[in-house]
């Protein structure tokens, strides 16, 4: 019975939040300033742990293909496939959640937990559109981008460590990651993660906009935002990975 | 004018407002006191429509605001303004950003009319250089004020404060009940105030309800409350034996 609850007032709520916006030139502006807070300061962690994950993957793969038939050039191939198909979408997007989720739920929260929401409210303005819509359009639009930017990362990452280690040269390296390129899977990841970034930013938002109480309420929504996100983002990409492939 | 006629309000089984009536008439400063829980937070908060009554009506000039559509709630809503009990000032905003925020989102005023409005309204409550400082660099008297001139800058015909002296030392206080005073007469605004300050009951009560458990048990003016024969009135307001002291001294010079 909660979840149903708590569907029906998610599904209210972004009833609220996508409808028209009272000036759509402060909107604007403030979509600009929520991408490059949500989304430009979140390049850096993105490409460190992308560098790292991509590392890491081309070790992991060298060491499982240390049969003499595969050849090298496998382990660039299967750490390009991991990190589009998988690690640059999911997983950041996993990250994302911990990110820019508890900083939504964070900030809404604490609005409202200072009538800040009231206060808008009162002025006439539609708090649910104006908190959240700007939001959810600076994820959406930006997350793509990190997911492009997290396999070039990851990418690089591999480059750097394969050959550092000794697992795999740069030119057979390089070779892998041309190798048998499928286009499609980066269709699909980008198609999921828009999906994820709609998830990242709105059921963040939906905890913070419910808050009830002070900041320990605050403090204990953002991780029940974050837990839920990361729930919510795992069974969409295996119902999005069961429909798309 | 806005007129509450017989509202009820319950949060699940607890009855919280029960059959409020009453009338606030501009250009005038009307409080609500009560103990805490009595329900005035919640009967300020249903009067502006934060809470949705169970029962009753609240009319706004003859215009009946709990019939009213989302739209016109909205647009009534613009002829608001409220002060609540920490501000609630923006964090991310400037002080006057904050105060710019209504005509940014509501007029088609050219930025320099704005600041000329924004000017008006920080100096009408006695801001001065701090213009630029956010609310967390600022007084807590300092956010209060800012908060009058945000509640302000619209021209609003009704202005509601929920505690606004909550927090502040007695000199501030009535540096805020004044002003908030002065602003109700200059701008024959409807003022009400939840206040849990005898000195602002005493200063500044043009019209006072007393809320007991939910129910309206008193109301009258603050000359009125020194001869109320209400027995929970006379412990709530007159609790404090200074108060009590200074009434007896008044009813005795009457006499």
């Amino acid at each position: 019975m909660k979840l149903f609850f708590h569907v029906g007032r998610y599904s209210s709520l972004l009833a609220r939040a996508f409808s028209r916006p009272e000036k759509h030139r402060i909107y604007l502006r403030k979509l600009f300033v929520e991408i490059e807070q949500l989304g430009l300061d979140s390049v850096g962690i993105v490409a460190i742990i992308s560098i790292f994950m991509g590392g890491i993957i081309t070790l992991q793969v060298a060491y499982n293909m240390s049969n003499p038939l595969f050849p090298s050039y496998l382990i660039g191939l299967g750490n390009r496939d991991t990190l589009i198909l998988e690690f640059s979408s999911t997983i950041m997007a996993l990250i994302m959640a911990g990110k820019i989720g508890s900083n939504i739920t964070s900030e809404i929260g604490s609005m409202r937990v200072t009538e800040q929401i009231d206060s808008l409210e009162i002025m006439g303005i539609n708090s649910a559109s104006y908190l959240i819509l700007p939001k959810t359009v600076a994820v959406v639009f930006i997350f793509p981008f990190l997911f492009v930017l997290s396999v070039f990362f990851g990418l690089i990452g591999g480059l750097i460590v394969g050959p550092a280690v000794g697992a795999v040269s740069a030119p057979d390296y390089i070779n892998g990651i041309q190798y048998l390129f499928t286009p499609y899977y980066v269709t699909f990841s980008m198609i999921k993660t828009l999906f994820f970034g709609f998830l990242v930013a709105t059921v963040p938002a939906y905890f913070g906009y419910f808050v009830d109480g002070g900041a320990f309420e605050v403090g204990a929504a953002s991780t029940r935002a974050v837990v839920n996100t990361n729930i919510l983002i795992l069974v969409f990409d295996l119902i999005l990975t069961q429909l798309l492939f | 004018m806005i007129t509450i006629q017989n509202i009820s309000k319950s949060f699940e089984d607890n009855l919280v407002l029960k059959g409020v009536s009453t009338v606030f008439e501009p250009g005038k400063t009307n409080l609500i006191i009560g103990r805490s829980g009595s329900g005035k937070t919640v009967l300020l908060k249903s009067i502006v429509g934060l809470h949705t009554v169970d029962k009753g009506q609240i009319f706004y000039d003859d215009r009946n605001f709990t019939q009213m559509n989302h739209k016109l709630r909205k647009k009534l809503r613009q002829e608001m303004g409220m002060v609540f009990q920490g501000g609630a000032l923006f964090d991310s905003f400037s002080v006057e950003e904050n105060v710019r925020f209504p005509l940014d989102m509501f007029t088609n005023k050219s930025l320099k009319e704005k600041q000329e409005r924004v000017d008006f309204c920080l100096d009408r409550v006695n801001i001065a250089r701090a213009h630029k400082l956010y609310p967390a660099e600022i007084s807590g008297g300092m956010q209060k004020r800012v908060a009058i001139a945000r509640a302000i800058v619209m021209n609003p015909k009704y202005l509601f404060c929920d505690e606004p002296n909550s927090g502040l030392d007695p000199e501030t206080s009535l540096v805020i009940d004044e002003l908030v005073h002065e602003l109700t007469v200059d701008f024959n605004m409807t003022t009400v105030i939840n206040t849990h300050d005898m000195n602002s009951v005493m200063e500044i009560g043009d019209k006072i309800l007393f809320i007991s458990e939910g129910v309206k048990t008193w109301e009258g003016t603050k000359e009125e409350i020194l001869h109320a024969e209400n027995k929970k009135l006379q412990e709530f307001v007159f609790a404090n034996k200074t108060y009590r002291e200074i009434r007896d001294v008044k009813i005795e010079k009457e006499n």
